[in-house]
């Protein structure tokens, strides 16, 4: 059998387990089959080493899965004979070469155990070759719906990337779907060491997508991303470049959040392949307009202030001079609110100052400055006595605590704030570690700290990928609700850059570097802080802004050990959280 | 003849300046009436004429529509020092849309004359600030 074996299913090396290139090449060599397509012929098993023409792809399908079954079901000794008497002749000729073998099988005795084929319409109809048994997927977690339960038209009730067998996709459910997983997942218990790898996302190039369900090309357009980036993981960039074309297309099939995440993930890839990657380009006054924008469309941004303004609130609760150091200054958005409830809060107003922290601009505006004066004429209109004072830097690592001027704590009460900026420190090492020494030098009341509840920062490229991509996939579902499509567009494009960073990016360049509130609170508990509880007012507020939005419905605040999170229907996005400087210290 | 009667009186006395010859309502009365009117009534009163409009925009009849939905509890701090901040910020009449329009549909609210709670003066407030705020440029409000 090993002679047909090799034919069969190529079996790559051992050592390249899943690497299709590799096999193309051994198969390619024994056969010497031109590289270049002939006409009609699909592209992509070209690449592997098949021939099969585009317009047999279907019957071939079909046929695949009946040899599969008919296979599976045969007793012990039924298989011998295709070891030992059975020729096989250019196996590369799929079609062909498929007939032969069924006819191999004696017709009469498996009719009983064939099932029968649906009817030939189109919609159930998969040019799809072999079982889709992704060896790689196997290994990976159990992953989340990619479509999070956000619009029903584009959720897939049962759908978990690790469980697809080949005939799930292919037949409808309703057709005897009990008996039809048995048999596939039997047959792929048999098949699987050998089974083909990395075949599973193929389509044919040129039959029109439009003729495939939706549904399925949704779900053939994961596995297609997810084969590409098992590709550049192994490094096959020949391969992953072929199925960026396929993306593309399988992209343009779908609607709404699925074809826009597909697009932008595919383009991280693409630069990730030819490691083009826009470094300077960046123009911060567009950057600041995306920010606007993403700032209306969604209530992350919002909720993220409330909160972290909330717990602020209650730590400055009678004090009567307050100093809030922010890490993430941007446009201010965040102090209007808190200046305002400082001003009205039963007491009276404290005198405020701030100081913001800002990345040096390339076109020499001084946009902290800018900030700084805006905030100065609101406080004044609401007569708050305020300050402001605003710090270029590269990186928060090269702040001191010397430099912020800071009073003695007995006069002046301190608040730090950081919205989704301490993930950047983690590009560097130490570099974190220091920031929350400074931190604790500075011993403020209270720190507050947003960050995206999410792991992009493992160190094996594929997981990042695969986290990123149901990450991003739930933002953009929940950008699906929002009216206005201007807003909606810029969001996207604000969090396009964020997904090519996490994918296309390396080094000191990869910034998006998130991670889970559990690995911030350990890293926070082992630095010496300790968790500060935020209340029940900021949970109602936050729950009442989430009904502003539209699209209410599917953002959840949940509270999670004292801190907050926002997230859509089941999966939280980000993570309020709240500390001060543990008492043992 | 009643009309050029009329006319005559308010032509001779000044503090009826506000009263349009064939109108009939004084404008302190207006205003009076106004300010014990509800958000839909100063609406539909804003676009009967100049005048009317002018009244139905003041801001202490926006200050009494706003002080009828919320209750004590629901603004921490004393009433002069609330319309302070609150005029400076945009006044009371954009207030009131923020809090009509968020909390419009709210399902635990079934009709309009629902109170406000503190957590929703709170939250309006806040976006108040900020849309005040998006309005101020560098060198001016």
């Amino acid at each position: 059998m090993k002679r047909e074996n090799q034919y069969l299913y190529p079996h790559p090396d051992p050592s390249a387990a899943g690497s299709s290139s590799s096999t193309g090449g051994k198969t390619k060599v024994c056969w010497e089959d031109d590289s270049l397509p002939e006409a009609g012929m699909d592209e992509l098993l070209a690449v592997l080493g098949y021939k099969v023409k585009s317009s047999d792809m279907a019957e071939v399908a079909q046929k695949l899965e009946q040899l599969e079954e008919v296979m599976g079901s045969v007793r012990e000794d039924g298989l011998s004979h295709l070891a030992s008497e059975t020729v096989h002749y250019n196996p590369s000729d799929i079609s062909n070469w498929i007939e032969n073998m069924l006819s191999e099988f004696v017709p009469p005795s498996f009719d009983s155990n064939l099932q029968p084929l649906p009817p030939t319409s189109i919609d159930s109809f998969i040019p799809q070759v072999g079982p889709v048994d992704f060896p790689v997927m196997l290994d990976q977690p159990k992953l989340s719906p990619i479509f999070g339960g956000g619009d029903s038209s584009s959720s897939l009730p049962d759908y978990d990337l690790k469980a697809i067998p080949g005939n799930r996709i292919i037949y409808p459910q309703n057709q005897q779907q009990q008996q039809l997983e048995e048999l596939s997942s039997s047959a792929n218990k048999r098949l699987k060491p050998t089974a083909p790898p990395t075949e599973a996302p193929l389509t044919t190039s040129t039959r029109p997508v439009v003729l495939v369900d939706s549904q399925e090309a949704g779900v053939r357009l994961v596995h297609t991303l997810m084969a590409c980036a098992d590709a550049i993981q192994q490094s096959n960039l020949k391969v992953a470049e072929t199925l960026i074309n396929q993306i593309g297309m399988l992209a343009a099939s779908q609607a709404g959040a699925m074809r826009k995440v597909a697009t932008y993930f595919a383009e991280a890839l693409a630069r990730r392949i030819f490691n083009c990657y826009p470094q300077e380009s960046i123009n911060p006054s567009f950057t600041d307009l995306l920010l606007m924008h993403f700032y209306e469309t969604c209530p992350y941004l919002k909720f993220a202030h409330f909160t972290a303004n909330q717990a602020i609130l209650e730590a400055f609760s009678n004090k009567k001079k307050v100093h809030v150091i922010d890490f993430s200054m941007n446009q201010g958005m965040q102090w209007p609110a808190l200046m305002q409830a400082l001003a009205l809060r039963p007491g009276g107003p404290p005198a405020f100052r701030l100081t913001g922290i800002g990345p040096p601009s390339p076109d020499n505006k001084d946009r902290l400055r800018e900030v700084g004066l805006r905030l100065a004429q609101l406080a004044e209109t609401i007569h708050v006595d305020f300050e402001f004072r605003g710090f270029v830097a590269n990186s928060l690592a090269d702040l001191d605590a010397s430099m912020l001027e800071l009073k003695p704590s007995e006069t002046e009460s301190v608040a730090v704030n950081s919205v989704f900026e301490l993930h950047r420190l983690l590009a560097r090492p130490g570099a974190v570690e220091k920031v929350l020494t400074v931190i604790k030098e500075i011993k403020p009341e209270i720190v507050t700290v947003v960050e995206q509840e999410a792991n992009h920062n493992g160190p094996v490229f594929l997981d990042r990928f695969t986290e990123s991509l149901h990450y991003y996939s739930t933002m953009f579902d929940s950008l699906e609700g929002s009216t206005n499509s201007q807003d909606k567009v810029m969001s996207e494009v604000y969090l396009g850059r964020q997904i090519c960073d996490v994918v296309a990016c390396e080094g000191l360049d990869r910034v998006e570097r998130h991670e889970t509130l559990e690995q911030w609170r350990a890293r926070f508990g082992s630095a010496g802080f300790e968790s500060v509880h935020i209340g029940s007012n900021a949970f109602k507020q936050a729950r009442m802004l989430l009904d502003l939005f539209s699209g209410g419905d599917g953002y959840r605040v949940e509270e999670n050990n004292g801190c907050l999170m926002l997230g859509w229907h089941t999966r939280p996005l980000i993570a309020t959280s709240a500390w001060r400087i543990g008492s043992s210290q | 003849m009643a009309p050029t009667k009329r006319a005559r009186s308010s032509d001779e006395d000044p503090a009826n300046r506000g009263t349009h010859p064939n109108r009939g309502v004084n404008e302190d009365v207006l205003f009076e009436i106004l300010k014990r009117a509800d958000a839909r009534t100063l609406g539909a009163a804003a676009c009967v004429s100049r005048e009317w409009r002018r009244v139905a925009r003041d801001e202490r009849v926006w200050e009494a529509a706003c002080a009828r939905r919320w209750t004590e509890a629901s603004v921490g701090c004393g009433e002069e020092r609330l319309r302070s901040v609150v005029l400076a910020l945009g006044g009371f009449r954009r207030l009131h849309a923020l809090l009509a329009k968020s909390f419009r549909e709210r399902k635990t609210s079934s009709f309009c004359g629902a109170k406000w709670g503190r957590d929703e003066v709170n939250l309006s407030l806040c976006l108040l600030s900020i849309k005040c705020y998006e309005r101020i440029k560098v060198g001016g409000l």
